[in-house]
């Protein structure tokens, strides 16, 4: 009996394959949507749950404002359920390529969050690093070259300025994805534009400083066991996190204590070292007063000494004078004694004598003369006699007188020389006392020469000595000065030093408490978003397997009705034959269930990889991740089955249930048809009568057949919907670009100054892009990034402070996001995107938190909410900036507008900006959005997925009521065929329903469509980006047509089904 | 050369392996104007020759020709043109479209031939003046049956064929459409078949053609057919 059902049941799927496959269709579909999409979210995070345990990725992360230290880390591992605790150093540096200044995270390996290697190796060697892959291309290097990082020395807890790395030029060995960033964000930083770049590892022995680290990561124990983000997850880390909270006051307490400690300790040394220099000095200070003091002394001494040998000298001098005076006086005495002994006498005597010898002198020679003349005449012979006689006469008396004369002459002559004797020995007596004089003169001379001698002698010494002594006292004088200038620099030294030390006493009071923050996963940005895109997933996931749930009920309630009638008087003979209501039940349900678990299975299995794998790929473009684990999982695919069963076998039972309530004579009998009756529109008399013949029967046929009129715009209207949705998301997502650097981003390069930049050279650049005809216009802006809080959450923004608010106009459009109206930018009021605004739910008016790089929060009011599409920025003006930070407003950035260039002439331009001195970087918008929109063409898989699938829907749903509608109408179709309608008056007399159905489905479709796309978009929104949720009226068009299309195939298959009914069969049984 | 000759006319249906011979060389011809009954026992080919002669299906071989058209040469659309133009169909049951009041089912018809006749003539013509407007649901039988017959006649049809159309109806309802269809014949000077297994219904018509297993039994011409008024059975 039951083997006859069984084999009853295969025959009937044998005959009736069309609609065996039509209800499998629809299990496949509606299974393989609700497996997929409801794996999708699960497998995603299934996905990061292995790569973060794989990569070892904390559970939890504690920061201190004051960092961490080894005894955090052992307090930290003696907490309950910590597994392991990694002390880790974070530091953001600057990296100079000849083209741009890039700011890059650099983390030391440490053991946790380990960077997955992509290619090469990990660095073995301190000075060997690892980069992310796009680093190597946007910047043309490769493994194996060098880059430096020039990172800010920081200060050790003593308080010196140490490099952080012990090698600043490193060698890239490899490519890894990090997996703290799986996001496209990499944070922000107080270095350069304010955004991180890239993230760079290096090796942890690189790093210089092994006592603070940056921050601890932990792993806990058992949490990998749990799936991130999981409910178990996050209560097993909220736990944790309590352990560790109980520990954090003593661990603060204690890292001040120890910094204190550090500070005491180099206080008291400084103090130590204070005192004994103070000693020191005093000491020395004091030995060379000492030492002053004495030489003072020895030269008073030596003054006196010399004064008292001076003094000896000079009346030993004195008195040696005193002699030689007295014995100069005798000799003088006695000169004076001998010059006057008078040899007048004699002389006289000898010079009366003399004076009688002249006298006969002369006159002896005057006889003489007489003589010889006389003589001579007497020669002469000649001479008379008588003269003769007389002159012999005379002569002979003058003879006698001469004798005479000569006489007196000698007598005289020995006078004289008696009287000269007499003086000669007188002069000689003389003499000699004058010559003993002249003895005692010498030796008087001598001893005084001698005393005299003595006396230079003595006085050269005293004088040499008083020289001494004065130069002793320059000397002294010189050491008092010194003394005097050393006691002052002393002082002063050590009054600096004490000030140091009051100083450093200071500080250590001023030393504060470090504020531990313990944060788990959900504070890394990329985990956050991807976490919310998982939600975004499972909240479609719970929507749209309803559509075709809905749908799969409808078409097998449809299908199994037919189903169900078609047999009646099968099961009416069944029945009578004594077969029980479930006996023949089981039939059909077996046939339902059939189609429901191989439809069911295959479309779990095909569900569960393809959605998973298709919506992997729309979130690879934002993700870096490793490749999706696909699971089966059973319990959704048995979900999935039970509930498409529920709905399938279940429209199965309720109908078989509905006609087995008659009785086996009524079943036999044929199910009378459907009476016809007249519309509503027969009512209207103005329209109906308009009507032809054929249209009034087509508008009764709409009216007669309302499940399936209902069911047909159903299915072409989820068409429809299904791809304007598609055409809608492409179109918005398309369109995002667009508004963004067409509406409000109208600038072509965003160049940034490098902060050391001097005014002359950031006026040279400006100028000089004033003056470059290839600028149409430029605008200056001071860039820089922020965070927003609100009372509901925060957000990391770009804030951008104009120079000039008229200047901007036409390169950056502030637009309030309703009016499209230009944004008048109020003092002391900021603007902000309108994404923002929503993401932190505030409006025009309220008062927001805004934090600037130095971690300074200002409360300001916002005066509008602007147009914007891609991330969040703030506006401000000048007033507004400088006052909320009290700072110099000073621009970063020019941006500015190009003439019409050719992409080449565009490049050439940016990299002849780039190698200026004063330019860090170059961002061409154009580039930059090219690059962007390629990535979004993947956005066409959206499309053709929901393309796919709405076709799928509209096949299955179009054909089967096709089908339904021929076999419920073959009796009528038959008849208008045996009456001679043509084969496509045939096909136009079901058509013309079909078409008005499609219409109004394509109609009310696109209503539904629009609605569905808002809601879509709304749930998909990534956080960083406004949607337009506008549909391009040619999507429209599209979606038409495409819907367009899909019936029109399902009419082909209908226009063959109707040409093949057979008018003999249909007629000849009995109804 | 008559009016409708039907000629050696061979049916077999392939059932599988099995083929059935439905019609085995039925041979006979119908002059117009006639009025044809055509009796046997279930399965002796009456519904197969009618549905042949119809348009409805194709012989095996042989040849029919009707007003001179060889029918059985007809292919796809000639076929349905030579349906739509020349016959007219009355079944058993009916097969009005139940979503058409009774003149709409007419229209049906009229609206595809280009010599058609009024729709509200011939229908008080069948006597259904007051009940045009009526759903067929909203009718009795007999009165259904009328309105198939005047959508068959409504064609203006050159053969009007019926397929047992008493077989659903009570007898006072069937003589009525029986007397109907001789009325339309004589009075609309229309060649009209009918098949029946009633035999007792054979003295009104003008030839009755006899079948059994496939092929025809015997053919009676009746010069003068009685009334239907005077037929008892």
């Amino acid at each position: 009996m039951k083997k006859a059902l069984l084999k009853d049941s295969l025959k009937e799927i044998k005959n009736t394959y069309k609609r065996f496959i039509s209800i499998l269709l629809m299990a496949f579909l509606g299974v393989g949507f609700f497996a997929g999409l409801r794996a999708s979210s699960p497998d995603m995070v299934d996905t990061i749950d292995k790569y973060y345990d794989n990569q070892n990725v904390y559970d939890i992360q504690v920061i201190s404002t004051l960092g961490l230290t080894d005894e955090d880390i052992e307090a930290l591992s003696k907490v309950d359920n910590v597994e392991n605790v990694y002390g880790s150093y974070e530091v953001d540096g600057k990296i100079e390529t000849e083209n741009s200044e890039i700011v890059a995270k650099v983390i030391a390996l440490s053991g946790v969050n380990n960077p997955m290697l992509l290619e090469g190796e990990m660095p073995q060697n301190v000075n060997e690093c690892l980069v992310e892959p796009s680093f190597l291309i946007a910047n043309d290097k490769q493994i194996g070259d060098k880059i430096i990082i020039e990172i800010e020395d920081t200060t050790n807890d003593s308080g010196d300025k140490i490099p952080v790395l012990k090698h600043k030029e490193l060698t890239i060995t490899g490519t890894a994805k990090s997996p703290l960033y799986i996001s496209r964000d990499r944070g922000k930083s107080s270095l350069g534009a304010g955004t991180i770049n890239y993230y760079i590892y290096v090796a942890s022995d690189n790093i210089n400083v092994e006592d603070i680290y940056t921050s601890v990561y932990i792993t806990a124990k058992d949490a990998k066991k749990y799936t991130t983000s999981s409910e178990e997850y996050e209560d097993y880390i909220e736990e944790l996190k309590q352990n560790i909270e109980a520990i954090k006051e003593e661990r603060e307490n204690a890292r001040k204590q120890s910094l204190v400690n550090v500070a005491d300790k180099k206080v008291k040394e400084a103090q130590e070292e204070l005192d004994t220099q103070k000693r020191d000095a005093e000491s020395k200070i004091a030995d060379a007063e000492k030492e002053l003091e004495n030489a003072r002394k020895e030269i008073q001494d030596g003054e006196a000494q010399i004064y008292l040998n001076e003094q000896n000298a000079y009346v030993q001098f004195n008195n040696a004078q005193q002699e030689l005076d007295n014995a100069k006086t005798q000799l003088q005495t006695k000169e004076q004694e001998l010059n006057n002994t008078n040899f007048d006498d004699l002389e006289l005597k000898k010079q009366e004598l003399q004076t009688n010898l002249d006298t006969v002198n002369m006159t002896i020679p005057a006889l003489q003369t007489q003589y010889e003349s006389l003589s001579k005449l007497l020669e002469d012979e000649n001479l008379p006699i008588d003269q003769r006689q007389i002159y012999e006469a005379q002569k002979a008396a003058l003879e006698g007188q001469i004798i005479e004369l000569q006489g007196a002459k000698q007598s005289l002559e020995a006078g004289i020389q008696e009287i000269e004797n007499g003086i000669a020995y007188a002069k000689q007596q003389l003499e000699n006392g004058r010559y003993e004089l002249e003895q005692a003169k010498a030796e008087l001379e001598r001893q005084e020469q001698q005393l005299n001698n003595t006396k230079w002698t003595t006085y050269t010494q005293i004088a040499n000595a008083k020289t001494e002594i004065e130069n002793a006292k320059v000397e002294l004088q010189n050491g008092e000065e010194e003394l005097e200038k050393n006691k002052k620099d002393f002082d002063e030294k050590i009054a600096d030093a004490q000030k140091e030390l009051d100083d450093a006493k200071e500080k250590i009071a001023d030393i504060e408490k470090p504020n531990w923050y313990i944060l788990d996963r959900n504070t890394n940005a990329g985990y956050v978003s991807f976490k919310q895109d998982t939600k975004a997933i499972e909240n479609i996931a719970k929507v749209f397997p309803l559509v075709f749930f809905l749908v799969a009920t409808l078409i097998s309630l449809t299908s199994m009705t037919r189903m169900v009638e078609e047999e009646r008087t099968q099961i009416g003979t069944f029945k009578a034959l004594g077969y029980s209501n479930l006996q023949i039940t089981r039939k059909y349900v077996l046939y339902a269930s059939l189609a429901c678990i191989v439809g069911g299975f295959l479309g779990a299995c095909v569900g569960f990889v393809l959605l998973p794998k298709v919506l992997w790929a729309l979130y690879g473009m934002m993700y870096q991740i490793t490749d999706i684990r696909i699971n089966f999982k059973l319990d959704i695919a048995i979900l999935g089955l039970v509930l498409i069963s529920v709905c399938i076998v279940g429209a199965t039972v309720y109908t078989a249930f509905k006609e087995l309530k008659n009785t086996p004579a009524v079943l036999m009998r044929p199910k009378s048809p459907k009476s016809g009756s007249r519309v509503m529109l027969e009512r209207i008399p103005f329209i109906w009568k308009r009507l032809n013949f054929s249209n009034k029967v087509t508008v009764r046929n709409l009216f007669r057949y309302k499940k399936r009129f209902l069911m047909t715009i159903i299915g072409i209207l989820g068409c429809t919907a299904l791809i304007l949705t598609g055409f809608g998301i492409r179109d918005s997502v398309t369109r995002i670009l667009p508004s963004q650097f067409g509406n409000v981003f109208c600038y072509d390069f965003q160049i940034t100054l490098k902060d050391s930049i001097s005014k002359e050279a950031k006026n040279k650049i400006i100028s000089d892009i004033e003056n470059d005809v290839r600028f149409e216009k430029n605008a200056r802006v001071y860039m820089t990034s922020g965070k927003l809080t609100s009372s509901e959450s925060s957000e990391d923004v770009e804030v951008i402070v104009p120079e000039d608010e008229q200047a901007i106009d036409g390169i950056i459009n502030i637009r309030d996001v309703k009016t499209h109206e230009k944004t008048i930018l109020k003092d002391n009021e900021i603007c902000i995107t309108d994404k923002v605004a929503q993401l932190l739910g505030v409006r025009v008016g309220d008062t927001i938190t805004l934090e600037n790089t130095d971690d300074l929060k200002v409360e300001v009011k916002i005066s509008d909410i602007v147009e914007n599409y891609v991330s969040h920025y703030v506006f401000m003006n000048k007033v507004t900036y400088e006052s909320l930070y009290n700072e110099k407003y000073n621009s970063n950035v020019i941006l500015t507008k190009n003439v019409e260039l050719t992409k080449d002439e565009t490049n050439a331009l940016a990299t002849e900006i780039m190698n200026r001195n004063e330019v860090s970087s170059v961002s061409n918008i154009t580039a930059l959005s090219d690059s962007i929109q390629d990535m979004m063409s993947l956005l066409n898989y959206v499309v053709v997925i929901l393309i796919v699938s709405a076709g799928l829907l509209a096949f299955v749903v179009l054909y089967n009521l096709a089908n339904v509608n021929i076999s419920e109408r073959i009796r009528e179709l038959a008849t208008i065929k045996v009456l001679g309608f043509y084969d496509n008056e045939v096909y136009s007399y079901i058509a013309r329903e079909t078409v008005i159905l499609t219409i109004i489905g394509i109609v009310l479709g696109l209503c539904f469509g629009y609605v569905l796309n808002y809601y879509i978009l709304g749930t998909c929104e990534i956080n960083m980006l406004r949607f337009t949720k506008t549909i391009n009226p040619i999507s429209y068009v599209y979606s038409v047509l495409i819907t367009v299309v899909f019936t029109v195939i399902v009419n082909i298959a209908t226009y063959f089904s109707l040409k093949k009914i057979n008018m003999i069969e249909s007629l000849k049984s009995v109804e | 050369m008559a009016y409708i000759e039907f000629d050696n006319i061979k049916k077999e249906y392939k059932m599988g392996e099995v083929t059935i011979n439905a019609l085995n060389d039925t041979t006979f011809s119908v002059d117009k104007g006639q009025l044809v009954v055509i009796v046997g026992p279930s399965g002796a080919g009456k519904t197969t020759t009618l549905n042949i002669l119809g348009g409805m299906d194709s012989a095996t071989s042989g040849k029919v020709m009707v007003d001179g058209k060889e029918v059985t040469s007809l292919k796809g659309r000639e076929l349905i043109k030579y349906r739509r133009e020349d016959i007219g169909f009355v079944f058993q049951f009916y097969n009005l479209v139940q979503n058409l009041t009774a003149k709409e089912n007419v229209e049906l018809a009229t609206q595809i031939c280009s010599d058609s006749l009024d729709p509200d003539e011939v229908l008080d013509n069948v006597g259904l003046s007051q009940r045009k407007n009526n759903f067929p649901s909203q009718l009795s039988g007999g009165e259904q049956q009328r309105v198939a017959i005047a959508r068959a006649i409504a064609k203006n049809p050159k053969l009007l064929l019926c397929d047992e159309p008493t077989g659903a109806l009570d007898y006072k309802t069937g003589k009525q459409i029986l007397k109907l269809l001789q009325d339309t014949c004589k009075k609309g000077k229309m060649t009209v078949l009918i098949i029946t297994h009633n035999t007792a219904i054979a003295p009104m018509a003008d030839k009755v053609i006899y079948f059994k297993n496939g092929s025809v039994e015997k053919i009676e011409n009746n010069s003068n057919p009685t009334p239907v008024e005077d037929i008892e059975w």
